[in-house]
């Protein structure tokens, strides 16, 4: 049951975490924009 | 009506087929009502594509704007009258239905980009993807409650939290499609440089399956509880200790002849409207605001614009989460006097003192913003505060057309302040400070009807003989 929601977790973290990064990524323009 | 739907039901959907068994673990639950939000929170990631979409179409853009409006029309609308039916038939039906709505949604929507059809549009991504989005927005807010009572607002916060991140997921990830189905397209330029609609079809497309396969991994993993199950070490009985916490049940038919019902309703477009009045202009705003002189250059570029939009959206998204599951602690009326109360000083400060620095203004706005999020997170947990766990998932439903009306209310409110100061790109921070104190108006207004709730008579409570899951049975 662990590694299921491990695994299940991840599937919805992972796209969240690229999200998030881009979207970190271009918040950043607006301290060096 | 409601029969011919409930037999439309396949029986691997039917709620008595994913009743949990004993030692399934509550937490596998969060990310199955995580990948349908996820997925329906691209509606609020339009941006990257609408200017390539008013040029592929030849339509305006307030022609466009109104596809995406009326999605969320239908959000409202879809949600108020298939509440009871997801209520009695369960997550998971409603999960696939909404799955289904959605993705084909997208198709037809992707067909009239294609062929150049704008009605297409409409009833595709507008009417159909936008029936997806109201069912599948409510479709795990009840069996979260259901699964966490002792925790109500950390799980729906989880949830609708991840409409937010939906939008952070599609505005990179629909950037990278358009350039690779169409090597002109530049997405740090969308404005110069519009996709083809050949490109922006594909892109509906691949978002299609994308969404389909990832919705479908919620539909297999939703279960609901065996009734009267609960957490280990809670003790529904200190529910009642806490004020305005009801153990018992209120009816959707009922709920909406509650005071109570409106106080929230009022309370939900008070605050989503002036949200949306900050989010709706973000980008142009920023630069008008550290713009000297009507008509003169901003000291803001207009990259730094985009980032602005950028931080909100992690705010937004960051709001939902940490203000509801604050609201466990301090109590669901307390963190709306704080999203209201508190709220509407910002305001008042952003308006007064916002363009002194750009510091004081990105943090004002990003405190709005996060307030804006957890109101929407929060209000699931209210109702069940109110009205029970019975047919929370109907009520909210029905109460979601508080968000509808507010985001036609909203933006016409800004839109008609700013349009009467002069030209965009020429406005300075004088200009929005009638909106601004309409906000505060508004947020002011929210206040005084959530210091307003009280408990729900218990003349609409539902007798112990007609209390019972939405189902009927479910054990």
């Amino acid at each position: 049951m662990s590694a299921r929601i491990a695994l299940s977790w991840a599937l919805v973290a992972v796209p969240l975490a690229y999200g998030l990064v881009e979207t970190i990524r271009t918040a950043s323009k607006l301290f060096t924009g | 009506m409601s029969t011919i739907l409930d037999r439309a039901v396949p029986s691997f959907l039917a709620r008595d087929r994913i009743i949990a068994k004993p030692g399934f673990n509550r937490w596998l639950i969060p990310p199955a009502a995580l990948a349908v939000h996820l997925c329906i929170g691209q509606v609020y990631a339009t941006s990257v594509y609408k200017f390539s979409l008013t040029q592929s179409m030849d339509a305006s853009s307030t022609t466009i704007g109104f596809v995406f409006s009326l999605a969320i029309v239908m959000l409202g609308l879809s949600s108020m009258t298939f509440g009871t039916w997801v209520d009695r038939n369960g997550p998971r039906a409603a999960m696939a239905a909404a799955a289904s709505f959605w993705v084909v949604g997208l198709l037809v929507g992707a067909l009239g980009v294609g062929t150049g059809q704008l009605w297409l549009l409409f009833l595709g991504y507008g009417v159909i993807g936008g029936i997806g989005l109201g069912i599948g927005y409510i479709s795990p807010v009840s069996t979260l409650i259901k699964w966490f009572p002792d925790r109500p607002g950390l799980a729906t916060g989880m949830a609708i939290m991840g409409f937010g991140g939906g939008a952070l997921i599609a505005s990179p990830l629909e950037g990278r499609l358009l350039s690779a189905f169409d090597g002109d397209f530049d997405p740090a330029a969308a404005t110069s440089t519009a996709a083809s609609a050949h490109a922006i079809a594909l892109m509906f497309v691949v978002l299609a399956l994308a969404y389909a396969v990832f919705m479908s991994f919620g539909v297999l993993t939703i279960r609901v509880p065996v009734d009267d199950w609960k957490p280990e070490g809670f003790d529904p009985s200190t529910l009642k200790q806490k004020s305005l916490v009801t153990t018992s049940s209120v009816s959707a038919a009922n709920a909406i002849r509650t005071p109570q019902f409106w106080l929230l309703w009022v309370i939900l477009f008070c605050n989503v409207s002036a949200g949306i009045g900050i989010l709706e202009q973000a980008a142009p705003a920023i630069q008008d605001f550290f713009r000297d002189t009507a008509g003169g250059d901003s000291t803001v570029a207009a990259a730094a614009g985009a980032g602005f939009v950028g931080l909100l959206s992690i705010f937004n998204m960051g709001g939902r989460f940490v203000w509801s599951s604050t609201s466990d602690v301090i109590g669901r009326k307390g963190i709306y006097c704080v999203y209201l109360g508190v709220g509407l000083v910002l305001y008042a400060l952003l308006a007064t003192i916002g363009s002194s620095s750009t510091v004081v203004f990105v943090l004002l706005a990003a405190v709005i913003i996060s307030f804006y999020g957890g109101g929407f997170a929060t209000i699931p947990a209210y109702l069940r505060d109110l009205f029970g766990t019975y047919q929370v998932g109907a009520i909210h439903g029905r109460l979601l057309t508080a968000w509808s009306a507010a985001g036609v209310v909203g933006p016409l409110i800004v839109n008609g302040v700013l349009d009467s100061q002069g030209e965009p790109g020429t406005l300075t921070a004088d200009a929005y400070r009638p909106a601004l104190f309409i906000m505060v108006g508004l947020l002011a207004v929210g206040l005084v009807a959530n210091l307003l709730v009280r408990e729900v008579s218990s003349k609409y409570h539902e007798k112990p003989t007609e209390q019972r899951t939405p189902e009927g049975s479910n054990a």
